[in-house]
């Protein structure tokens, strides 16, 4: 039993990183309609902007890395989709051409990564920290702050939605993006926004996980992605609440299956939970009616 | 063999084999309009199983592999072959039916990294991350090959069955089921509309194109030798992508022109390139980074390809519009062109020659 609560610590832990991620693909596929297939990308590439400032340029404390490296990421973002992605998106009907277009932005960024910074892994500078017993826990100091990161990043992104004219412009357009612009709505404004914080989520998820993990790869953009697009799927694709939900449900069976199995299926746990949910629940387990 | 010779046949070999290769994902993304992103796993899949069916037991080779059973050569890549398509099946019976384009995408491009992570961990399936090697040259003892004359007699072995296979996929896009696949392309609404059963043809779609992967996967580990995970990251589906985009979508003539372009000048031109000192890796990431762009540019300035897809029209398309008393409009774009001919010929000619 010790075992399964020190499992399932680890596996809220995956899940803050994965609910961040999860939530910033939801965000701009709503928003837009199409799928970023670089996404995990934009993550790799956020943690390295946040290596870039924590251990080549300024030497920032890593935290403060953090949050330079995730708004890098977002502005870079905005610029992908002022340049290339929006272009295809408004040129070509069928969403094919754009899905390639993100297909193949995923393979640019993966290797100017490696032309950059190289194959080899790299480490945020920051302290090692002692493990604190929390209760049946197990955790770093390190890994409660991105769990709280993440708890208030959902409280934002929740508050941003119901509360703020921004947020309900988001709803508006994700419900249907001709009528809300019939309404009124600058869509063009509000889809650079979403870029950027789609962006800068994806940039922030993937810095906390290099966090979390003790080193910066490009991993994210391969394997990290698939845990992502469970994470979104399972909850409900286009449903910010159903990505969170989605997180935590694949961020611990992830971890719990890790501990009574062998470590290495962990992907393939959550691609088991995938293809049931594509079985009995094709919408997701929080989906929107009329959507998938 | 002077070592320029054995660079051209080897270069020969993968033009026919990106040929196979773009054909089966043409007629899955061309023709159909399945946006498979998990290509590379089925040819992976058709790799491993011919190279395991052709290896003797595993017992005393050093690696761990299921099925060894010495077969010949034409049976172990057909046995490749369908395996990929056992797989393909598998996958469209679960996904097809419930997923639109984009999630459809997503499911198997997680289909591809999760059996990339399963082959590499689950070391008895197909040895691991070493992957499998020492497979045997086939037919060399047959003809008395040295290492030497195996290339351009393999390579000359892969055109042949490109060639083959080249013949079956044109009968197939000619014939009435290719006209099906490509009104789903167009329109999968418009086609169930007129009584077609698009999930069944979009899973003939599946498994055809994912024979051809299990083929050209297939030669590949037949030519090498060897073949491992290091092989099919999913970036490689993209590579087949971009042959299909620079060459020509839904054209098979402009298939081998893309696999031309896109494999012999980007792929292997850095092998003739200098390295920069220091970075000996950074030639093919700026390599890799060129095939995106490259394909990116080609999207936006000729979508249609180097040679664009033919505007098939029915004889009896000027009859149908005459008696119906329209004008027939010239569409200009290859994708409205197809649904004009396409949607007409369904409706006037499916029933004759179909049933």
């Amino acid at each position: 039993m010790a075992q399964f609560w020190l499992a399932f610590g680890f596996g809220l832990v995956t899940a803050s990183v994965l609910a961040i991620a999860a939530v910033g693909l939801s965000l701009q596929f709503g928003i837009t309609n199409y799928i970023n297939f670089a996404y995990g990308d934009f993550m790799a590439l956020g943690a390295y902007f946040t290596y870039a400032l924590n251990s080549e340029f300024l030497h920032l404390n890593v935290w403060i890395a953090l949050v330079g490296g995730s708004l890098c990421m977002g502005l870079l973002a905005v610029l992908f989709n002022h340049f290339l992605l929006g272009p295809f998106a408004r040129r070509f009907n069928k969403t094919f051409y754009v899905l390639i277009v993100t297909f193949g932005l995923s393979l640019i960024i993966l290797n100017a990564i490696y032309s950059i910074w190289g194959a080899n892994v790299r480490a945020y500078n920051m302290k090692i920290e002692q493990v604190l017993h929390i209760g049946p826990f197990l955790l770093t100091r390190n890994q409660l702050i991105v769990m709280a990161i993440s708890v208030v990043m959902m409280l934002l992104v929740h508050l941003m939605l119901k509360t703020t004219r921004l947020g309900k412009s988001m709803r508006a357009m994700s419900d249907n993006t001709t009528l809300a612009m019939t309404s009124g709505i600058d869509t063009r404004r509000i889809t650079t926004i979403t870029w950027f914080l789609s962006g800068t989520l994806a940039g922030l998820a993937g810095s906390v996980l290099g966090i979390t993990e003790g080193n910066v790869t490009p991993a994210p953009g391969e394997l990290f992605l698939f845990v992502i697009f469970a994470a979104v799927i399972v909850g409900g694709v286009g449903s910010i609440y159903g990505a969170m939900a989605g997180a935590v449900l694949i961020g611990l069976a992830t971890e719990i299956s890790a501990a009574f199995f062998n470590a290495s299926y962990k992907l393939d746990v959550a691609f088991v939970i995938l293809i049931l949910t594509l079985l009995f629940r094709p919408n997701g387990l929080f989906a929107r009616p009329g959507r998938a | 063999m002077p070592a320029f010779w054995y660079y051209v046949f080897t270069l020969i070999f993968f033009l026919f084999d990106y040929f196979i290769l773009a054909m089966g994902l043409n007629i899955q993304y061309g023709e159909t309009g399945i946006l498979n992103f998990a290509y590379i796993g089925f040819v992976a899949i058709g790799s491993y199983v011919t190279g395991a069916v052709s290896l003797p037991s595993s017992a005393g080779t050093g690696q761990q592999y299921i099925l060894g059973l010495s077969l010949p050569f034409p049976i172990n890549l057909i046995i490749g072959g369908l395996a990929a398509s056992a797989l393909a099946l598998f996958v469209a019976l679960i996904t097809l039916r419930r997923l639109r384009t984009d999630y459809l995408a997503m499911v198997l491009i997680s289909l591809s990294l999760v059996l990339w992570d399963l082959i590499n961990n689950y070391v008895r399936l197909f040895n691991g991350a070493d992957g499998l090697y020492n497979v045997p040259e086939p037919m060399a003892s047959v003809f008395k090959l040295t290492t030497n004359s195996f290339v351009p007699f393999f390579a000359g072995v892969t055109a042949a069955v490109a060639l083959i296979l080249w013949f079956l996929m044109s009968r197939i896009t000619r014939s009435p089921l290719g006209r099906t696949f490509r009104a789903i392309r167009d329109d999968a609404d418009v086609a169930a509309a007129l009584g077609k059963g698009v999930f069944r043809y979009q899973l003939t779609s599946m498994l055809i194109g994912a024979f051809y992967a299990g083929i050209g996967g297939g030669l590949i580990i037949q030519f090498g030798g060897s073949f491992n995970t290091s092989a099919w990251l999913p970036g490689e589906t993209f590579v087949i992508f971009a042959v299909i985009i620079v060459g020509g979508v839904g054209n098979n003539l402009g298939l081998l022109v893309g696999a031309l372009l896109v494999e012999t000048l980007l792929i292997h031109l850095p092998a003739f390139l200098p390295d920069i000192p220091g970075h000996p890796e950074l030639i093919q990431y700026i390599d890799a980074m060129l095939i995106g762009i490259l394909l990116m540019v080609m999207l936006w300035f000729r979508p249609q390809g180097m040679i664009p897809e033919r505007v098939r029209r029915s004889p009896l398309l000027s009859t149908f519009s005459k008696s119906d008393g329209q004008q027939v409009v010239v569409p200009t774009s290859p994708s409205s062109v197809m649904t004009a001919t396409d949607s007409a010929a369904l409706r006037n000619v499916d029933e004759k020659d179909e049933s």
